[in-house]
């Protein structure tokens, strides 16, 4: 279930640290197991190295 | 070189009776640092029966150096046992196996400052803390640490902060 913005609500915005990390991002993988984030890195290697292959690299 | 494929790599390693602990960017993955990473490094226990059995599981991952792929150089016990560094190429992907790292800090000593994970149904690896990853990387000197260091500070402040 998701649930549209309404036109008068402000665009939720990331939270950056002061030395500008995403906080969000690290508060998404702490909510994740060790398991998952071994498969969120897995997919985000194996896709890099696809988009390496497909541009002859 | 083949592609990273990091699960079927550690799952050799536990399956072939090595002890070693996790070290560097999966480490720091593990412990919910949201960076990237291609290779897999490892601290093996450097004791003669675990290097025995780490030589068994390389043969199995056909475990050669980085440097001159066309040599097919493999380590023997006595490189395995030596804490130096060795940057193997294997059917799993990169992995570095690493006799110390730091200032000379061993698999026996990094043990206090791991912790154990479940990464897939029942495997179960033993992962460097990331208070000590970042100690060891404000050691280092390498652009490439310097630059993952927030990151890694931020994600050790939200740890503490969720009581994790």
């Amino acid at each position: 279930m998701s649930e549209e913005l309404s036109e008068h609500e402000a665009i939720p915005q990331a939270e950056y640290s002061e030395d500008g990390v995403d906080l969000t991002l690290i508060r998404w993988m702490l909510s994740l197991t060790p398991a998952e984030r071994l498969q969120v890195l897995q997919r985000h290697v194996n896709a890099i190295l696809e988009l390496r292959r497909l541009n002859g690299g | 070189m083949a592609d990273s494929d990091f699960l079927s790599a550690l799952r050799t390693l536990r399956e072939g009776g090595v002890e070693f602990v996790v070290v560097g960017g999966l480490a720091a993955v593990l412990n919910g640092a949201p960076i990237n990473t291609y290779d897999l490094d490892i601290v093996p226990s450097r004791d003669e029966e675990n290097v025995g059995r780490l030589l068994q599981v390389l043969g199995r991952i056909d475990g050669i150096y980085r440097l001159q792929p066309e040599r097919r150089l493999r380590p023997g016990a006595s490189h395995l046992r030596s804490p130096v560094h060795h940057n193997l190429t294997t059917t799993c992907g990169p992995l570095d196996v690493l006799g110390t790292i730091g200032r000379g800090l061993s698999y026996e000593d990094l043990m206090p400052h791991t912790t154990e994970m479940e990464i897939s149904g029942g495997l179960l690896i033993r992962v460097l803390d990331l208070a000590t990853i970042i100690a060891l990387k404000e050691e280092l000197s390498g652009e490439k640490d310097k630059a993952v260091l927030p990151i890694l500070r931020r994600t050790l402040d939200e740890k503490q902060r969720a009581g994790e």
